[in-house]
């Protein structure tokens, strides 16, 4: 019966490969507040898994986290880092600064990086320290930026971000700022792709918005672009 | 060599009316030396319960040893004998504790159960239940058993006439096994008495 | 939790190391699908069981019982899909008696994925998990490794493509009962038509606030193709019978739960 032996299985093949968000996520400071902006693409190998993702991950009621890397570590770590936090938030009975947030994180990523496959924006805005943006890539490094931008499609918006990243933008000119920004990297990447999400965090809330992907900027190359007809 | 040629086993169980019928070969190898030509794959749970294990030799004795146990235990607890589709659950329960170091068994279970209706069940090495209203088949030559079984099972055979095709399907299906074979053991139960006849095999 | 035995696998992978093969599990290379409609989850399964390329079970039962008002499908090695289902159904009954409350899909879910993902993705079981609570209807699918997405409809297993294509094709938001039942049905038709570790029969599972309607073999396509009209039979004595060894049973018999004092002791 089941000891025949296995062929080509290509069901083991399909079950062992990791879901992962082969992604572009971004964060970015602005004047009194943070955006945090992602694609919406989990991919299985060739297959698109989920089309409308949302990597954008509450830690706490002022804290988000942009998750790139394997689904099930991030989708796992997140809620670690959210159950430490409720406690956290209970024993503390104000509001979770974003650098503590960012620390829990920091902490589950670094004891255990031979597990985990999980790079991680944390962003998020409190009263003391105003709106702020964590890095933590990889090994478990920390590191607070203006910006940050993580996942296989932020190799493609490096430029981009380094020449319109601007301090003090408004809380719109920041939005669209991380948009565009995403859509490029949408547009080159192949891992990247669907809508883009957002969410804008100030000390009035959490804003959350997304452009469905008919709506998403389109650029040099892409069906319908209008640099594509003028060329024809 | 997958660790089921190691010793060679055919195991067929099938349905009938108000009863149920479990053969084995009788082979017992090392790869292709004959060792023994008398060797039971078939253990008796108790007057109405068979358990067949394919497979390697060294964990069917090890795991009919822990079946014997356990149902001396049920019986003790319980003042009763186990039903088969519970014994079934316990079988697949057992080989599932060890998931990831797998007894290397795939075990068949044929018994009478309430109202003397027949239960039949297989598993794979790790104890996937798959229930059966007709045959199961387990050993080194699953694909010569089914397709015997395939054409020549009826519904509501009589036990005489089910021990008839049973034992032709296992007979003719082990002769394109190299590992099986060597006569054959079929047991028959039906609400009154439970036969075992022994049956005539090639011996090459 | 769970509790399995290691003992062996010291044993088996000496075994491996010296070129022994280990048999492979019955999986079912299925074709799952789950839908959210008006009222509720439609979810969808084929009916074959595989081991290697030899179809193990025609007719097996994909959808499992989780809670009464939660079911899950599910693919991948069989003897996973059927236990942690299990596990986390018996969790889930227990605590409804602590609680006397409704099991929330999310709970069904949040289950699910720790146990997977304590288990890095080696208890292989690829799940839909559907169910209606009193927040609504809750469509899930978990990854072996412990992810989880939330969406409108969704597919999983090997003939999850030939499923998902039908879907993004029919899909509408607010669909009736009958239309979301009709398009469940067509994509699993198209995970057995056209994918080979799919195939036999549908099962449909509707579960709709304080129902479920749990429609095993919807559609039974298993007929055979070819009966004989007059079947190979063997006569009395056909077999050369070497021994014969008839053991009469005693003329008792043991009705379930009441202690007898005639028990056989061997």
């Amino acid at each position: 019966m089941a000891h025949l032996r296995q062929h080509a299985d290509e069901f083991e093949a399909e079950l062992k490969q990791a879901v992962s968000l082969g992604t572009t996520i971004m964060a970015a400071s602005f004047d009194g507040g943070v955006v945090l902006g992602a694609d919406s693409r989990t991919s299985t190998g060739n297959y698109v898994a989920n089309r409308v993702t949302d990597k954008l991950t509450p830690l706490c009621e002022n804290v988000y986290v942009c998750r790139s890397g394997s689904a099930a570590d991030t989708q796992n770590m997140a809620a670690y880092v959210q159950y430490y936090l409720q406690q956290h938030r209970m024993e503390l009975d104000r509001e979770v600064s974003v650098s503590v947030a960012a620390n829990l994180a920091k902490q589950l990523v670094y004891n255990n990086k031979n597990m985990l496959q999980a790079g991680l924006i944390v962003a998020g805005f409190d009263k003391k320290e105003g709106g702020s943006v964590f890095a933590l890539p990889l090994g478990g490094t920390l590191l607070q930026v203006p910006f940050a931008i993580g996942g296989s499609g932020s190799a493609y918006i490096y430029g981009f971000c380094d020449k319109f990243w601007r301090p003090n933008m408004s809380a719109e000119e920041a939005k669209k700022f991380v948009v565009q920004a995403v859509s490029h990297a949408m547009a080159r990447d192949g891992s990247s792709g669907g809508c883009i999400r957002t969410v804008v965090i100030t000390k009035d809330g959490v804003r959350r918005d997304f452009v469905p992907g008919s709506n998403v900027p389109q650029h040099y190359g892409e069906l319908g672009a209008q640099y594509a007809t003028a060329m024809a | 060599m997958s660790i089921f040629e190691y010793n060679g086993s055919a195991i067929i169980g099938m349905a009938g009316k108000e009863c149920v019928a479990i053969g084995s070969d009788l082979r017992f190898g090392v790869q292709f030396q004959t060792l023994a030509t008398d060797y039971q794959k078939i253990y008796r749970i108790h007057d109405k319960l068979y358990l067949g294990l394919a497979g390697l030799g060294t964990d069917a004795q090890t795991l009919a040893a822990r079946f014997k146990f356990k149902h001396n235990m049920y019986k003790l607890r319980e003042e009763r004998d186990i039903r088969p589709s519970t014994f079934g659950q316990l079988v697949s329960s057992t080989l599932y504790e060890k998931r990831f170091g797998p007894y290397f068994c795939s075990p068949v279970v044929a018994g009478l159960d309430k109202d003397n209706v027949p239960y039949l069940c297989g598993m794979d090495t790790i104890g996937a239940i798959e229930t059966a209203k007709d045959f199961m088949v387990a050993g080194t030559a699953p694909d010569s058993l089914y397709g015997m079984c395939e054409s020549m099972f009826r519904p509501d055979l009589e036990p005489e006439e089910l021990f008839e095709v049973l034992s032709q399907c296992l007979l003719a299906g082990t002769d394109r096994d190299a590992l099986s074979g060597w006569g054959a053991i079929v047991h028959v139960i039906t609400k009154d008495k439970t036969n075992s006849r022994t049956l005539k095999g090639r011996m090459d | 939790m769970a509790g399995f035995n290691f003992d062996l696998c010291k044993r088996n992978s000496f075994l491996e190391s010296k070129g022994v093969k280990a048999p492979g599990y019955t999986k079912t290379g299925t074709t799952i699908a789950g839908v959210i409609f008006k009222d509720g989850v439609v979810l969808g399964a084929d009916t074959r069981s595989t081991a290697g390329s030899t179809v193990a079970d025609k007719n097996c039962e994909k959808i499992h019982f989780i809670a009464p008002n939660i079911y899950c499908c599910g693919a991948g090695t069989a003897a996973d899909t059927e236990n942690v289902t299990g596990m986390v159904a018996s969790q889930l009954d227990l605590h409804r008696y602590a609680t006397g409350r409704e099991s929330r899909v999310v709970t069904a879910m949040t289950l699910l994925k720790s146990h997977l993902f304590r288990y890095q993705g080696h208890v292989s079981a690829a799940l839909v998990l559907g169910g209606v609570d009193f927040r609504g209807p809750h469509l899930f699918t978990v990854y072996p490794h412990g992810s989880t997405d939330s969406l409108p409809y969704c597919t999983m297993g090997s003939g999850s493509l030939a499923a998902m294509a039908v879907f993004e094709s029919g899909y509408k938001d607010n669909m009736s009962r009958d239309e979301a039942v009709s398009l469940v049905d067509r994509a699993i038709q198209a995970g057995i038509w056209n994918d080979l570790g799919s195939g036999s029969n549908v099962d449909i599972c509707i579960i709709t606030k304080g129902k479920v309607d749990y429609l095993r073999n919807y559609k039974y396509f298993m007929d055979k193709t070819y009966v004989r009209k007059f079947p190979v039979c063997y006569p009395p004595g056909t077999t050369t019978v070497v021994r014969e060894k008839m053991v009469a049973l005693k003329d008792v018999d043991v009705i379930e739960g009441e202690a007898s004092e005639a028990m056989v002791i061997d």
